[in-house]
């Protein structure tokens, strides 16, 4: 029995150190000193390789680093929605000066760690900020624009005049704003071409909110299930959930569209046949905020970063010039104002 | 057989089918929402049917596996990983490397469920307590070696993904070609067989899923294997008293549905999307154990059981689809999170016992001491 125990004690163990190497906790002892500017993330329960939305995020705070603003970064991989505040303590504690939170999700435990600690700056990617919280600022996009511009995209290229979307859940404002701006992206591009555009919008709205944004294969399934409808034209925006989704409808030979960064560059698997991608300019928006608290000129409240969409690469020969060119439009009218999606920001 | 669960499953799929034919008829012909619904369920039923079969292989012998979702999750990552190995530092064909990702899948799951046999036959460990090391240690293992091998300039790939080989390809059956001739020229029969067509064009371990499923049923209920599986698993010490080896017979079963598990690995990472995301099986492996549950420790029940998941599944997809169609008096099915909620009502409705009690093996769980 006693060497049942051993082997026991041991497997376990040697699976829990496993386990603990997914959350590599701050290092640096010397970020209590006045001198060494010091920048902790942490990542909603998407991972911080997730290609996408954590991802740009955490090369915002490594470009700081890069272009000595901070001194000392580091990184926590959030991996039960429990254990958000927890994580943000241990940058707290350890008395870094700013703290970036990536994601909706962490808002509520954002605002708590702010009372808790005062002298850090908190930045909060996609955190709006409906009453302003002294020592949080809210790193904001336009997602309704980025997803009106492929949404445009998609029903001018589509030849079967159905497109479709695979998005997390819509309890979650950005990606709602991202349905709904494709929807309306799409109905802006059929009034001028006088089409008629049907639009499929999924959204995996599980149970478990975690599961949302980390289901690859629940998003192949359910691209497969909208391009056997018809859909030539499939926009992914959910983390590895439109990974997924956007792979599934490469593979297919449809148009894939990605989501918050240029994900050609990320997804290698869907590059021949990305269209574009609706991006939200996360990391130099990242890398400014953290500029600005270094400079001190920061505020509290909500800040606006830019929204756009990604070059057509491989595809830039399909898509016809006047594609282009109505894109540059929309894209500028956008900017200016004079076209508006008419996407409030949160679901009513 | 028992009708009486299999008439209840149909039923429940039936429901499902006409809910959205009724409110999708509007948009699309009902031919096509039912083929296109067919093809989702066969395709999200496939891993569970899979992960239930290792579970009935597993527990018919006697010994519970709850670790079917980390055999699944390593599996999925060690496939994937092979199959990019091939390729890139092998410089193997593409389909070469793919067929290999399947191999190494399988040989993954039946090493995992090695670990899991000599804990729980060998040491006689709580089962529960195994099958839970084995899902911790699965979260665990692939993580980290997702990190140091892909993340990072310091990583063995310098940061960067290197592309899969890619996926399975569809297997196409020649219905269409078939019975093209017999439509004549009328446009909306080709159309029809077409769509039809569309229900058995699926990739290899989708379809071998199935074959699987009553391969498994033959085996247990029609040699002498399986008589000798079911005897360790109801009475092992009778079993023991007539000569059967109890030690090989648990053994050799649980290497079978770590097998089963290992290719329900493949379909994630080889089939279905080709590439690994940390965490990617999200619970699909528990699910099948209740797919296992309800279909009575049957390979066939446990096939029906899944395919109910996968017709909600197709539920909620073709639900959203629909969105701008359902009748206003319906309009709270307009909103995702509800139509989210089905599997989860389905799971408790069928888990009430509605359909009669299911009986697990007698000495399931419990270590074979001479």
């Amino acid at each position: 029995m006693k060497k049942l125990y051993f082997v026991m004690a041991l497997l376990i163990v040697a699976s829990m150190i496993l386990s603990a190497c997914g959350a590599s906790a701050p290092t640096a002892a010397d970020c209590t000193k006045e001198e060494v500017f010091c920048v902790g993330l942490v990542t909603d329960v998407g991972k911080i390789n997730d290609k996408s939305f954590n991802q740009s995020a955490w090369e915002g705070v490594q470009k700081s680093n890069a272009d000595g603003v901070a001194d000392v970064v580091q990184f926590i991989e959030t991996a039960d929605a429990k254990d958000y505040a927890k994580n943000i303590a241990q940058f707290g504690d350890a008395g870094y000066d700013v703290i970036v939170t990536v994601g909706f999700g962490l808002g509520e435990a954002t605002d708590a760690a702010a009372a808790t600690y005062p002298n850090v700056r908190f930045i909060g990617v996609d955190q709006f900020q409906a009453e302003t919280v002294a020592g949080v600022s809210g790193l904001n996009f336009p997602e309704d624009n980025a997803g009106f511009l492929v949404g445009a995209l998609a029903a001018m290229m589509s030849k079967s005049n159905k497109i479709g979307a695979v998005c997390g859940t819509d309890v979650v404002p950005p990606v709602w704003r991202f349905g709904e701006g494709y929807k309306a992206g799409a109905a802006y591009a059929d009034g001028m071409n006088g089409t008629t555009t049907e639009v499929f919008v999924v959204y995996h709205s599980d149970v478990g909110f975690d599961k949302t944004f980390t289901d690859p294969e629940w998003g192949a399934q359910t691209a497969k299930s909208m391009m056997d409808q018809g859909a030539d034209a499939i926009f992914g925006c959910g983390g590895l959930t439109g990974n997924g989704a956007i792979t599934a409808a490469a593979q297919a030979g449809a148009y894939a569209i990605g989501v918050d960064t240029d994900q050609y560059l990320t997804l290698p698997e869907a590059a021949p046949r990305m269209l574009s991608s609706a991006m939200k300019l996360i990391t130099p928006g990242v890398a400014d905020l953290i500029k600005a608290t270094k400079d001190g000129s920061i505020a509290d409240g909500n800040v606006f970063g830019a929204a756009g969409y990604a070059p057509f690469h491989d595809l830039d020969g399909e898509v016809p010039a006047e594609v282009k060119a109505t894109m540059e439009e929309i894209k500028a009218g956008l900017l200016d104002g004079s076209i508006t999606t008419g996407v409030p920001p949160v679901k009513p | 057989m028992d009708w009486k669960r299999f008439g209840f499953i149909a039923l429940i799929i039936i429901v499902l089918f006409s809910v959205v034919v009724m409110v999708g008829q509007a948009k699309q012909p009902p031919l096509l929402i039912v083929t296109s619904m067919l093809a989702t369920t066969i395709a999200v039923a496939t891993p569970l049917t899979l992960g239930a079969l290792s579970g009935v292989f597993c527990e018919r012998s006697g010994v519970v596996n709850i670790g079917i979702e980390g055999m699944m999750l390593t599996s999925a990552f060690f496939g994937w990983l092979g199959a990019i190995y091939m390729f890139h530092i092998f410089k193997l064909p593409p389909s070469v490397s793919i067929v290999l990702g399947v191999v190494f899948a399988i040989l993954t799951g039946a090493l995992m469920s090695l670990l899991h046999a000599a804990l729980s036959i060998t040491f006689k460990v709580d089962q529960i307590i195994g099958g839970t090391v084995i899902n911790i240690l699965a979260v665990g293992l692939t993580g980290f070696l997702n990190r140091q091998l892909f993340f990072g300039a310091t990583s063995v790939f310098k940061g960067s993904v290197p592309s899969s080989p890619g996926v399975l390809p569809t297997i196409h059956i020649p219905i269409t070609e078939l019975f093209a001739s017999a439509c004549g020229t009328s446009a909306t029969c080709l159309q029809n067989v077409q769509a039809i067509n569309r229900v058995f064009d699926q990739k290899p371990i989708a379809m071998g899923a199935v074959l699987l499923v009553f391969f498994s049923h033959y085996i247990l209920f029609n040699t002498r294997w399986g008589l000798r599986t079911r005897a360790v698993g109801e009475h092992p010490k009778a079993a023991d008293t007539v000569g059967i080896n109890v030690v090989f017979m648990r053994y050799a079963n649980v290497l079978i549905g770590g097998m089963f598990a290992g290719l329900a690995g493949a379909y994630f990472t080889i089939e279905s999307v080709p590439s690994f995301e940390p965490l990617l099986t999200n619970g699909r492996g528990f699910i099948s154990l209740a797919a296992m549950i309800f279909g009575n420790w049957t390979p066939i029940g446990a096939w029906a059981a899944s395919l109910v998941f996968g017709a909600s599944q197709a539920l909620l997809i073709n639900m959203q689809i629909f969105r701008d169609v359902i009748p206003p008096q319906w309009s709270f099915l307009q909103e995702s999170y509800i139509v989210g909620l089905t599997p989860y009502i389905l799971t408790m409705f069928i888990l009430t016992g509605i359909i009669g009690k299911t009986t697990s093996p007698a000495a399931d769980g419990v270590p074979y001491e001479k």
